[in-house]
């Protein structure tokens, strides 16, 4: 069953067209990366996935649903959505924030169930953050700070978990922990999707590769498939070596 | 727990002081008058405090306040044309200025495609100017009339009350209650929104229909206030931030607090305001002039 | 008061920012010296028809000089400023800023020193202090209320206290040096006035707080007063003082 399907999507922002004609599906279950050179729009195809963005033409579906017809609380019980950043304006506990992820299951003033401290326990059991539930938020690290906004989204128990270059700024512990958090669960059935522009990690953690470039999927396919040395070429007008990596067998690129 | 007993005996500290100062002899009828009094001072205080923590979360902008969206230029500018027509300063027309300008204002940022709330400051900002700017021009133009229209703008809980405005001001009180209680439900929106508008939206927070949706709420609590008090000043800015120090950043408590603190706020800015000369100065020249140096205080504490 | 530049002219021509002293002046016969006023100007009914230069706290600088008055009459000090700004264009000013009756009066004798009317300005003022006298009787405590939000009333500078005296009344605020101060209703409730005039339209019978006031018991609060009447320093100063006498009769 197809878990995200986009059908001849188009985005335009500010008469620039950002997305041409984009045909893609994820599957249930899939570890999916999203790749390509800045501004091909990458960040662009997941907000629209997660429903953030809603002007698009073209068909978005979801658990074979149509996008624009889900509630948006409803989409987040399916959903989670995980920002490049965050900045937090106040000073909230990691728990506190944490327990923001059940939002879309309340009702207003209703109080926190059984399910909904499971579900909380659980998220940050798997993140590993127990011993920081009652940090403030500005006070720690910001690649803690980004592992509790992935918390948040598990606290939200999705089927799906859309993640914007999640590695980014942080270092390789934090970069390490969090591609493995995704994989542990991926393997208990949660679809992933990551968004990320480092080619290495990308190939070495995702079942499929999206390349996306100037807004249209150049190639869809498993790393074998993409990370090429024509290919990268061809996208990113570099020069490369690809390598195949001792243990994994997933292709990994050493700049020339 | 001590800072809730604190809260309360701040409140009802103030509330006494309201009850016993001020020159007339202590009997049945300057009683009521100073209960009026409090109970104008417990509406205003309380709302617009409330009102301004909940447009800072909104917006998740700290220096927002509630006249930042017009309201009170535009119940400045409903009195004086009230004042034009009718020769004085009727209460109706401020409200009917203060509801036009917010709705104007929201009809504006409405435009375009894009986030909402942005541009409701924009537009907000945009129109207070144009507002007080016509205010100017007729204030320039009479000449008493001035008077009314400076202690409209600073806010002022001395007002006559007659059997008929009173029925009038009662039922204000309650639709205002009702209004509070359903805004305070939203505390788990604000507490979301205050960390990105786009995990709000992924968290289920449809943002366009909920800024909305509090904006005209808030617009009408604040008409309410601005044509029977004028536009008290400060107390929406400042308070939030205080209430946020003592009770914390969520917004399930700190909403409370600014509910008490406003009020409070508001009852010692009126003591202190009749008692400092015989005749009334408008009680927002006092809640500005002791809110400041007390904000910077309770500033460095931190 | 009189700042004069130069005393020599041929046909006056006079700019009046002052209603009161419009009147004047065509109580002077000298209407025909008026060249502009301002709109509040509009008694009697022709003083409708003279130029306006504008209303009374801003009048148009440009329309008054374009008009090339020979003098201006300003009051103060709702006018100061553009009394300043006059001067710098060098016109000749004829301030009006009665505290006392007496200074009405005064006012009146110069005007017509200038516009060469003093007879007519002398029979009018003999007609003023004929009607407006001191009447012996007890004083009876007044308050006035010019506007009810906030409490705005008279205070002791205003040569309006010395009309309320003359007519039997005693202003329950004479105490306070301002013109017109605003004061707070437990204040006025504590004076405990025997009579309220209200100068606006609306009630003060009403007032929560008020019932044990003299005036609202005995009920005697006036709102129908002409404000014109006792507003304007000038001939129907009489018409307002008769107005008062007659209420505190």
């Amino acid at each position: 069953m197809k878990a995200i399907e986009l059908s001849n999507v188009n985005f335009s922002y500010n008469d620039k067209n950002v997305l041409k004609d984009i045909n893609l599906h994820i599957e249930k279950g899939e570890f999916t990366g999203i790749i390509g050179p800045n501004g091909a729009g990458k960040s662009t195809i997941l907000r629209i996935m997660a429903g953030i963005l809603k002007n698009f033409k073209g068909d978005v579906r979801v658990l074979n649903r149509d996008i624009k017809a889900i509630k948006q609380k409803e989409l987040a019980r399916v959903i989670g959505f995980v920002p490049q950043e965050t900045h937090f304006q106040h000073n909230y506990s990691v728990e506190d924030i944490v327990t923001m992820g059940r939002y879309p299951y309340l009702q207003p003033f209703q109080r926190f169930g059984k399910d909904d401290i499971e579900a909380v326990e659980w998220a940050i059991e798997k993140s590993g953050l127990d011993e920081f539930r009652a940090r403030p938020v500005k006070f720690i690290s910001s690649g803690e700070r980004q592992m509790v906004v992935i918390c948040r989204a598990l606290a939200q128990k999705p089927e799906i978990l859309l993640l914007d270059e999640p590695t980014s700024h942080l270092d390789i512990k934090h970069q390490v922990r969090i591609m493995e958090l995704l994989k542990d669960l991926n393997q208990n059935g949660m679809t992933i999707v990551v968004v990320n522009h480092d080619l290495n990690l990308s190939s070495q953690f995702c079942k499929k590769l999206i390349l996306l470039h100037k807004g249209s999927i150049y190639k869809t396919g498993t790393p074998e498939m993409i990370i090429d040395k024509k290919i990268v070429m061809d996208v990113y007008g570099v020069e490369t070596e690809i390598i195949i990596h001792p243990q994994r067998k997933t292709p990994q690129i050493f700049l020339k | 727990m001590n800072k809730i007993i604190l809260l309360v005996f701040i409140l009802l500290f103030s509330i006494l002081l309201e009850l016993f100062i001020g020159p007339g002899e202590f009997g049945y009828e300057i009683i009521q008058l100073r209960i009026y009094r409090i109970m104008l001072g417990i509406f205003a205080g309380s709302i617009l405090a409330f009102s301004g923590n909940i447009l800072q979360g909104l917006f998740g902008n700290p220096l927002v306040e509630p006249y930042t969206l017009g309201s009170a230029s535009g119940a400045a500018l409903g009195a004086s044309v009230g004042i034009v027509l009718f020769g004085y300063a009727n209460p109706v027309f401020s409200f009917a200025g203060a509801l036009m300008i917010g709705i104007f204002v929201f009809a504006i940022a409405r435009i375009e495609g894009g986030l909402l709330r942005d541009r409701l400051i924009l537009s907000g900002v945009v129109m207070s100017f144009l507002c007080s700017s016509l205010v100017m021009i007729i204030m320039i133009t009479g000449r008493k009339e001035l008077y009314e229209i400076l202690y409209l703008l600073m806010g002022y809980l001395g007002i006559v009350i007659t059997p008929k405005n009173r029925t009038m001001i009662i039922i204000i009180f309650i639709i205002s209650v009702i209004l509070i209680l359903y805004l305070y439900r939203y505390y788990r929106e604000f507490d979301i929104i205050s960390t990105g508008t786009e995990s709000a939206i992924a968290l289920g927070i449809d943002i366009q229909r909920f800024s909305i949706e509090v904006f005209l709420i808030v617009t009408l609590l604040i008409s309410f206030v601005v044509s029977i008090v004028g536009a008290i000043g400060f107390v929406g800015l400042v308070i939030p931030h205080i209430s946020r120090m003592l009770f914390g950043p969520k917004y399930v408590n700190n909403l409370a607090g600014s509910l008490f603190l406003g009020s409070a706020f508001i009852l010692l800015a009126d003591a202190l305001a009749r008692s400092i000369t015989f005749y009334e100065l408008p009680t927002g020249i006092i809640t500005s002039l002791i809110g400041v140096p007390f904000f910077i205080y309770l500033y460095r504490l931190k | 008061m009189v700042c004069e530049k130069s005393a020599h002219f041929n046909e006056p021509r006079i700019v009046s920012l002052s209603p009161a002293m419009t009147e004047i002046i065509f109580s002077l016969g000298a209407e025909r010296y008026l060249v502009g006023t301002t709109t509040y100007c509009d008694f009697p009914d022709s003083a409708k028809k003279i130029y306006k230069v504008g209303d009374f706290s801003n009048p148009s600088i440009e329309r008054i000089i374009s008009l090339k008055p020979s003098l201006v009459i300003v009051n103060l000090p709702e006018q100061s400023r553009i009394k300043n700004q006059l001067e710098k264009y060098g016109l000749k000013i004829f301030v009006t800023s009665p505290s006392k009756i007496e200074d009405i009066y005064k006012e009146i004798s110069e005007l017509g020193r200038i516009l060469k009317t003093e007879k007519k300005a002398d029979s009018l003022i003999n007609y003023m202090k004929e009607n407006i006298r001191p009447l012996s009787r007890i004083k009876k405590r007044v308050y006035i209320e010019i506007c009810p939000r906030p409490l705005i009333t008279i205070g002791g500078t205003s040569y309006l206290n010395e009309l309320i005296e003359m007519a039997g009344g005693e202003n329950i605020f004479s105490d306070i040096n301002k013109d017109y101060p605003v004061v707070n209703q437990e204040e006025v409730i504590m004076r405990n006035p025997e009579f309220i005039i209200g100068l606006h339209p609306e009630d003060i019978e009403n007032r929560i707080g008020w019932k044990d006031v003299s005036a609202i018991k005995n009920h005697r609060v006036y709102r129908d007063l002409n404000q014109d009447w006792i507003l304007r320093p000038g001939p129907r100063l009489v018409l307002g003082f008769k107005q008062l006498e007659k209420i505190f009769e």
